[in-house]
């Protein structure tokens, strides 16, 4: 391979990577706070992109897209914690189940709604066009995308590290009910978090829909890929979600130009060694929720 | 130790968890068809000597041996095929079964489960003549989630007899019992065949002293002294660590 | 008196389902039926297999269609590449790859469980369909793997639509008293005792990742024979066989019928088999009816129609 070639190929894997930490990171969020798997996070993710589509072409804007879509996903997500998971309090392998249906009639409304056909969304002007680089050159967008996801990642971290608000994510993380038994409302903090986790899901369905465009079947991609990241990375932790994506990205990048056909099998075979040996992924905490 | 060979045995036991050395060096010696007691304060490493020896937990140096055969690496299950059995202190039973079935599965163990053509009705029968003997006459169809916490432990009983066992471990038989339950309980273990090896774990003194052939005292990890009621019951250390709790010793 | 009654009453049954294409040809949308039932019996097989692990042995896997695919994928191209079709050898070839797949993959997740279990069946499946995607030269890829012939056993002709159908509903008849027979036997008790509680199990004796395998094993068996006998019905498989969306119409299955149960699988089929095949053509939203459905029965009906049958019934003793 070509040093030119090596350095697209690079960058290409950092912007893959960058997104797949936007995905990721709200599922890992869930997982953490509420040990539950959200399976109807993909289904988040494509309704995130389906939104900015509409956004942008009743208005022009991609950049209200980006904070329409979220807020929408956000709003759906407090909606649905209390209506549906509240309920299941404590059963987390029925919470995930539940979350199986809810992506069901998401995906199916999407396409009642938006219909099935291939749509694509254009970079925002101004990020569309192609700057010289190595020998080539290279979308404005995806570099975009690398220097939004280190971006959120930064402000994730310090809200994480330095706030209230991040200290109460912690310490649920660690132990949610201990937590209830200090007085914080856990409801509303795990509608929040569920919340949360939806609106990231959806910020990255707009970020990725230039790059990826928008079909169907593109919610269970995403949730394998957010899945792979999490279980590698290590679940429920901020930094698993970083450490994942930022492996899994370039991996994936570089297998497809590597091994083509097989590239997603090397993938999902990497996961599962890592599964395998070290189960609570490569920083995360284990939870054995039954 | 007398010259009789030991049915089953640890030796220089040890099991640390990050710092804490729950178990440091344990030596145990217990003879076929004995009744061992160990007793100890709370965090002594009385439930960590158990789960070592069922396998549930590995140690850290050391070795336990049953009839003779090193068995510190084997399975759990390994070992229940090989005659250990355990009465646990928290109710491990099947929650949504019958008592019967509970029972059942356990007497249906020995002969392996890759059977397509069960001898069902035999195993109901031997189950209902063992809930019989535990006390559970006509609770025998009734789920072990709905019995009371005195009916599971008797079940809890049953069902680790059920398996036909030459070595049982019971900790704490009586835990959470009333007077009237511990009594019938105790009395129920000190009828049981004497060719049965049995170690309990125990905090109840009284049960300790009707049971116990010989008693091994636990503190910290280490066994501070082991020898017939009467000589602990006098013993030192043994009043010492004691000192100070609610339990004096006899 | 009675239980020979029951039989009979089961026996006449059995023979009608055997025999729907036949007396019911009369109808003016006989065909249409026997496509279905033979569709909903193909399903109710792959999800009483499914139900041996989710409710039997409390393995809830989100990966199945990893199976049924890989015995889809096998009699296909056994039959293509070996120029047979004699019913034996490929389906032999169906159940001996998913079998294998199914040791494979089995002996890697077998030792975790719950959510870990879940998430590690559903990558491994993945893997499958990635495979089943990309490997065109072999499955077809994403065009699938078309013209899979009918097969014929030991020369009778089994091509006609009826024929077909009597094959799947012999098959369905046989693997439901199968499994009747292992549920009812001291290793179905005791996948029940792994379910309900692997520690004590283990403290009795038994080995329980032997076992927890034991049924993986059977399961994608079963699983594979499904798929042999969709490929043979729809003379097509497609990468969507092996894919996530299978898995979770199997899990739906089971919950919506009842878990643990033996009608329950069968009950699920038929129902998801309805709304997917009927009302999809009445209405577009079939997949939303479904997710609502199934939402509904996780929140208020966990144990499936014949939770709601067995709570109606010792309501009505009363």
């Amino acid at each position: 391979m070509s040093p030119e070639l090596l350095f697209e190929q690079a960058l290409n894997g950092l912007s893959f990577g960058a997104l797949l930490f936007i995905l990721a990171a709200g599922l890992s969020l869930v997982f953490g706070m509420m040990d539950v798997v959200n399976l109807a996070h993909g289904a988040f993710y494509m309704l995130g992109a389906y939104v900015a589509l509409s956004v942008v072409q009743r208005t022009g804007s991609f950049w209200l897209a980006l904070v329409v879509a979220p807020l929408a996903l956000g709003i759906l997500g407090v909606i649905l914690e209390p209506l549906l998971l509240r309920r299941l309090r404590g059963r987390h392998l029925d919470q995930v189940l539940l979350t199986i249906g809810v992506s069901l009639v998401i995906v199916d409304q999407i396409g009642a709604i938006w219909g099935r056909e291939v749509r694509s969304l254009a970079a925002p002007a101004g990020l569309d066009g192609s700057v010289p680089l190595v020998g080539g050159e290279y979308p404005v967008y995806r570099l975009f995308v690398i220097g939004f996801g280190v971006l959120l990642a930064a402000v994730v971290s310090v809200v994480h590290q330095r706030t209230k608000v991040g200290m109460l994510i912690r310490a649920g993380v660690e132990d949610a009910e201990m937590l209830g038994a200090l007085g914080v409302n856990t409801d509303r903090l795990f509608a929040a978090t569920f919340a949360v986790g939806a609106a990231l899901a959806g910020l990255a369905g707009v970020v990725a829909a230039p790059v990826f465009g928008l079909q169907p079947g593109m919610d269970g991609d995403a949730l394998i890929y957010s899945l792979v990241v999490v279980v590698v990375g290590g679940l429920g932790t901020l930094g698993g979600a970083i450490a994942g994506s930022a492996l899994v990205g370039p991996a994936d990048t570089f297998g497809k130009v590597l091994f083509q056909e097989f590239a997603l099998a090397v993938i999902f075979a990497i996961v599962a060694l890592v599964l395998l040996f070290r189960p609570t992924g490569l920083l995360g905490r284990i939870r054995v929720a039954r | 130790m007398g010259a009789s060979a030991a049915l089953i045995e640890v030796h220089d036991l040890t099991r640390t968890f990050g710092g804490v050395r729950a178990l440091d060096g344990v030596t145990l010696a217990v003879r076929a068809g004995e009744r061992r007691a160990v007793i100890g304060p709370n965090g002594a490493g009385k439930t960590t000597l158990f789960n070592v020896l069922t396998g549930e937990l590995s140690p850290t140096a050391g070795s336990v041996r049953l009839a003779g055969r090193d068995i510190t690496r084997a399975t759990t299950w390994q070992r229940a095929r090989w005659g250990l059995a355990r009465m646990y202190q928290r109710n491990e039973l099947f929650a949504p079964l019958s008592a019967r079935e509970n029972v059942a599965l356990a007497v249906a163990s020995r002969a392996g489960p890759y059977r397509l053509f069960g001898s069902s009705g035999a195993e109901s029968k031997m189950a209902d003549e063992l809930l019989a003997k535990v006390g559970l006459a006509g609770r025998e169809s009734s789920a072990a989630r709905a019995l009371s916490h005195g009916e599971r432990r008797q079940l809890e009983l049953a069902v680790s007899l059920a398996q036909g066992p030459e070595v049982l471990l019971l900790d704490e038989p009586t835990a959470g019992m009333s007077p009237a339950e511990t009594a019938r309980i105790t009395e129920l273990i000190a009828s049981l065949d004497r060719a049965l090896t049995i170690l309990i774990v125990e905090h109840d003194m009284d049960v300790v002293f009707r049971l116990a052939d010989r008693i091994s005292v636990l503190h910290e990890g280490r066994v501070i002294a082991d020898g017939a009621p009467g000589q602990i019951r006098g013993d030192v250390r043994v009043n010492e660590v004691y000192l100070g709790k609610a339990v004096t010793v006899g | 008196m009675r239980r020979v009654a029951t039989w009979l009453a089961i026996a006449v049954a059995a023979a009608g389902l055997v025999a729907f294409p036949y007396w019911s040809a009369g109808w003016e949308s006989s065909r249409f039926a026997t496509t279905v039932l033979r569709d909903i019996l193909v399903f109710a097989i792959f999800a009483l297999s499914l139900d041996l692990l989710v409710g039997f042995a409390g393995m809830p896997s989100l990966g199945h269609a990893a199976f049924f695919g890989a015995g889809a994928y096998a009699a296909g191209i056994a039959s293509q590449r070996l120029a047979t079709s004699e019913l034996a050898v490929t389906l032999a070839a169906a159940a001996a790859s998913a079998a294998l797949l199914a040791l494979v993959i089995g002996a890697l997740v077998v030792r975790t469980a719950g959510i870990f279990f879940l998430m590690l069946t559903l990558a491994f499946a993945q893997i499958v369909f990635a495979i089943a995607f990309q490997w065109t030269s072999v499955t077809g890829g994403s065009n699938g793997l078309a013209g899979v012939g009918r097969p014929d056993l030991f020369g009778i002709d089994l091509s006609s639509s009826e024929r077909i159908y009597v094959l799947v509903a012999v098959a369905f008849l046989a693997i439901a008293l199968g499994l009747r027979a292992i549920v009812h036997s001291p290793y179905g008790r005791a996948l029940v005792g792994v379910r309900e509680n692997e520690r004590r199990m283990r403290a009795l004796g038994y080995d329980t990742t032997r076992l927890r395998l034991s049924a993986f094993v059977l399961a994608g068996t079963i699983a594979g024979i499904a798929g042999a006998l969709s490929a043979y019905s729809l003379r097509f498989v497609s990468a969507q066989d092996v894919g996530i969306g299978t898995s979770i119409r199997g899990f739906v299955m089971v919950l919506i019928g009842g878990a643990g149960t033996l009608v329950g699988p069968v009950l699920g089929a038929a129902i998801v088999t309805y709304i997917e095949r009927v009302l999809s053509s009445a209405t577009p939203m079939a997949e939303t009816v479904l997710g609502l459905v199934f939402i509904g029965f996780v929140l208020l009906a966990r144990q499936g129609l014949v939770g709601i049958g067995r709570a109606a019934w010792a309501q009505a003793r009363r």
